[in-house]
């Protein structure tokens, strides 16, 4: 009867520990969770999976870029999501050829905005920076969005 | 015993369960086997991550398919593409433009809620999606009971949009590069015939602009096709896209640059570009640019 009772607790442990590791957050799952805070208005477009490491001492942050082609008239959102797995708060860069147009983070307020919509005039190949802060370890999802022509 | 037995028996099926869940995560290539033609093995002229940088959302049916909407332009069932001859597709390239046309098609029908002929459409998309190995990525199941209950069309156009993604991302990661081009090629030319056709029966500004401003989308798809050029069939459709390249060299595109502002609107951050961009397209060379583009889709949807 004791070892059949051993035998019990020994495999229930097994098996609460599996399901416990069972439970990290899947990168549809955070597609998902952007869907959502892009909101009704916002009809999704393209995700982005970034999973980079921390960044190693004395350089600069690992970074994820992607091109994108974004029409004239169009409002945009650009939504962020960070796996609650990682310390990375993802930080999102809009590009043009050579110019930064816009951020979810403003320096000047310490703000990080989880979106940020982009009134676009002009059609062409725009790029977007992934970075997390401060340089830590993450995985996150930046989506584009659709909201409304202009 | 047979109570002993039970808790024996209870921790190893949950085991099992676990397990088989962890399965499930693991590479679909390990799942399907992949036939040699189809996967490319050529040199490409561009690297695959610079590819990554130029194919992320060359051609979307929703904003194409929303303008047109937004315009007040009607719904009409004759833009589509016909789905008679799918099973006449037999050899990847030819389901990978075929899949792009018909995603194009789902596109402009969600857009407008109409669910009356989407089963054609999903349907289509599922055996040339799985004919092209990529079908594990397309929920058929779900679409088709969203369209048959005719409700939560939200979800329609957002599990649509993602299982084309899906597809892309996957065809790109393993060497499938070409027909993840051949898709986004499909798209692009049933959107734009799309464009053409309502162009004809309702004109506009704005309309006339967008497809002069293809002309910027239609060099990155390009150069995304010229990759696999060594290809006869690639060349063929290179050559028949340059030929509507070359008509748009009459369009002519200038920039004066703004300074971007950001400001706050209903606690959103939001983004203005404050460029401009001028188009000028005369009307000879859209319509020759709808013609060569109708041309060319009707040749692709009757191969």
């Amino acid at each position: 009867m004791r070892n059949i009772t051993a035998i019990f607790i020994f495999l229930a442990i097994i098996t609460l520990g599996n399901l416990s590791t069972a439970k990290a957050q899947s990168g549809q799952e955070l597609v998902d969770i952007c869907s959502m805070i892009a909101g009704e208005e916002a009809t999704y477009l393209k995700d982005f999976q970034i999973k980079l490491d921390e960044a190693k001492t004395g350089e600069e942050p690992p970074t994820a870029r992607f091109s994108v082609v974004l029409s004239k008239n169009t409002q945009y959102r650009f939504t962020t999501c960070n796996s609650k797995d990682y310390s990375g708060q993802a930080i999102l860069k809009l590009f043009d050829n050579n110019r930064l147009l816009g951020t979810n983070f403003v320096v000047a307020t310490g703000k990080t905005y989880p979106s940020f919509d982009f009134k676009c005039t002009s059609t062409g190949v725009y790029h977007i920076f992934v970075t997390f802060k401060e340089g830590d370890q993450g995985l996150a999802v930046a989506m584009l969005s659709f909201v409304k022509k202009l | 015993m047979s109570k002993y037995l039970i808790y024996i028996l209870l921790p190893l099926f949950l085991l099992s369960a676990c397990r088989s869940d962890k399965q499930k995560e693991k590479d679909f290539s390990q799942e399907f086997e992949v036939p040699d033609s189809v996967i490319y093995d050529g040199n490409l002229e561009i690297s695959e991550q610079a590819m990554d940088e130029i194919v992320q959302n060359i051609s979307s049916p929703v904003e194409i398919a929303a303008l047109i909407k937004s315009l007040g332009v009607p719904y009409s069932n004759d833009y589509l593409a016909t789905t008679d001859y799918v099973d006449s597709y037999n050899t990847s390239y030819k389901m990978a433009l075929g899949l792009g046309i018909y995603g194009a098609d789902l596109g402009y029908q969600n857009m407008y809620n109409k669910t009356g002929s989407v089963l054609d459409y999903i349907s289509a998309i599922k055996t040339l999606a799985d004919g092209i190995r990529v079908g594990q990525f397309f929920d058929f199941t779900t679409l088709k009971r969203l369209v048959t209950n005719n409700q939560n069309l939200d979800s329609l156009m957002y599990i649509s949009v993602q299982n084309f993604n899906q597809m892309d991302r996957y065809l790109r990661e393993n060497n499938r590069g070409n027909l993840s081009s051949l898709i986004v090629a499909g798209i692009w030319i049933e959107s734009m015939y799309l464009l053409g056709g309502v162009v004809k029966e309702s004109p506009s500004v704005e309309l006339a602009e967008k497809i002069g401003e293809q002309k910027i989308i239609l060099n990155n798809l390009m150069l995304l096709l010229k990759n696999y050029d060594r290809d006869p069939k690639f060349k063929d459709l290179i050559d028949d896209l340059g030929e509507i390249q070359s008509i748009y060299k009459n369009v002519t595109i200038t920039y004066e640059k703004g300074e971007p502002e950001a400001v706050e609107e209903d606690g959103m951050l939001v983004i203005k570009q404050n460029d401009k961009q001028f188009i000028d397209i005369s009307n000879g060379t859209m319509m020759q640019i709808i013609d060569k583009t109708a041309e060319i889709r009707n040749k692709i949807i009757h191969l």
